[in-house]
């Protein structure tokens, strides 16, 4: 094995040079890159399509959770648009001078309860404390809203100290959807558009949390410096707020 | 600073080379009697994890242990073992991860010994076991300890495969790896930055007494 192991290292360490340096070489095209909170993996490609289809111009979303996204922003990701799944963290991008205008709203996102097993749902407070239900995911609070949604409702009712010992952490809504849908929890908090999404083939049982329970999710996005040469960005930032994108967001499961 | 995730790593690594060291250091030697092509196809399937992304292996393993069906759903209701989220899953991870670490030092030491080592030991009456144990291997021990500081540091190295299989849970699968990705994420580089450097240090140390172990032992540090 005399240098095999090595080797290895050495090898993978080119080719991830490689990678960012085409990366790298693709952002200095003039695409729109749209960084994009993992809720929004499923809409994202019908409003992709849609723009297209209107304007000419293609987008590129970048999905990942909202946290890590603001990261790469902060560390000079060459991003044009930031559709975040809350407010706070375009806000905190906003502060600093990162982006040209204020956070706007484009959708409110709907938190669901499911599974793929018929637990019922009717009491769903309830039901979480049985011993059947050994794992429960919820996105990351410190990194993604939809978790901080989750842990609230659990808060509200009174049994986030009780079922902690259940609980699992989905690193963005994206995992946490991979978890639910394969069934390796068997309950898990996540948003609507899971359920409204064409590409899951899994059958689920599910059940809209009341958004009493919950501070509503309003997901805000801005216009990143880098976007001031790119009309193309401009054109969806504004497009994201038209009649036409808000049917596809409630076709998805959005307020 | 919590140190949890640093001294859940330690453990991971720990029980890691552990049962590597008992399931490697047999395998190493079946492997190392023979080329036939079973023989070649089985250590290519162990040498796998050097090549294949991590998170290819996180993803099989995330549909095998699936309470919801085959060998996850058999371990669930017959022994009530759930290995995603857990930490013996973890365990089982790191142990197909990290066995070319720990095999491929001690196959190619064996490979090296002149034949009429065990020949001679042979004609003198000795087992194929009491060979093993008191002639071969300790004309090996530079290439065994190479073998478990390596799987060890390979083991502490691990992140794609929690990162799928682990669910983040603190004491039970966030490792330090893990710890890392998750302060950048919340935007904590001081504690970003104290697990980085820990791990850092603690495999510098490692590799560099391999190294200087193996300076008068073998061709390459890594034999």
């Amino acid at each position: 094995m005399s240098f095999q192991g090595l080797g290895a290292v050495v090898k993978r360490l080119l080719i991830t040079i490689v990678f960012f340096s085409v990366a790298f070489a693709n952002s200095l095209g003039q695409g729109v890159r749209v960084a994009t909170a993992a809720n929004l993996q499923s809409v994202i490609g019908a409003l992709k399509a849609d723009f297209k289809k209107r304007s000419g111009i293609a987008i590129e979303p970048i999905v990942g959770s909202s946290g890590k996204l603001v990261a790469q922003i902060n560390n000079g990701a060459p991003f044009d648009v930031f559709l975040s799944a809350d407010m706070d963290f375009p806000q905190a991008l906003y502060k600093k001078g990162l982006a040209t205008k204020a956070p706007v709203a484009y959708a409110f996102g709907k938190l669901v309860i499911c599974s793929r097993q018929n637990i019922g749902f009717a009491n769903w407070e309830r039901d979480l404390l049985a011993p059947v239900v050994k794992k429960i995911v919820i996105a990351n609070p410190d990194v993604a809203p939809y978790g901080v949604a989750a842990k609230e409702a659990l808060q509200t009712q009174g049994i986030f100290d009780d079922v902690q010992s259940k609980l699992v952490f989905g690193e963005s809504i994206a995992q946490v959807n991979t978890y639910i849908t394969t069934g390796v929890v068997d309950v898990g908090f996540t948003s609507q558009a899971l359920i409204n999404d064409p590409a899951n083939k899994a059958k689920l049982y599910w059940q809209a949390i009341d958004p009493k329970l919950y501070t509503p999710i309003e997901q805000g996005m801005i216009l990143l410096n880098r976007a001031s040469k790119n009309a193309g960005a401009l054109k969806f930032y504004n497009y994201l707020q038209s009649a036409d994108a808000k049917r596809i967001f409630a076709k998805y499961g959005y307020k | 600073m919590d140190l949890s995730p640093i001294w859940l790593t330690l453990k991971l690594a720990a029980i890691t080379t552990l049962l590597l060291f008992l399931i490697g250091l047999p395998l190493a030697w079946w492997l190392s009697k023979g080329r036939s092509v079973f023989k070649i196809i089985i250590e290519a399937l162990l040498t796998m994890p050097l090549v294949l992304p991590p998170s290819v292996l996180g993803f099989y393993l995330l549909l095998a242990f699936s309470p919801q069906q085959g060998v996850g759903k058999w371990l669930q209701e017959v022994f009530d073992i759930q290995l995603v989220f857990s930490f013996k899953g973890l365990v089982l991870a790191s142990v197909i991860y990290s066995m070319p670490f720990m095999i491929g030092p001690i196959k190619s030491a064996l490979q090296q010994l002149p034949s009429s080592l065990a020949q001679a030991s042979y004609t003198l009456g000795k087992t194929q076991w009491q060979t093993f144990k008191s002639i071969l291997l300790p004309n090996i021990k530079p290439s065994v300890l190479t073998a478990l500081v390596l799987t060890f540091a390979h083991t502490l190295g691990e992140f794609g495969v929690v990162l799928m299989i682990g669910g983040n849970i603190p004491n039970v699968t966030r490792v330090a790896s893990i710890a890392v990705y998750d302060s950048v994420e919340r935007m904590d580089y001081a504690s970003a930055n104290a697990y980085s450097f820990i791990l850092f240090a603690l495999t510098f140390v490692m590799v560099v007494g391999v190294f200087i172990f193996n300076r008068y032992h073998a061709k390459s540090p890594l034999e």
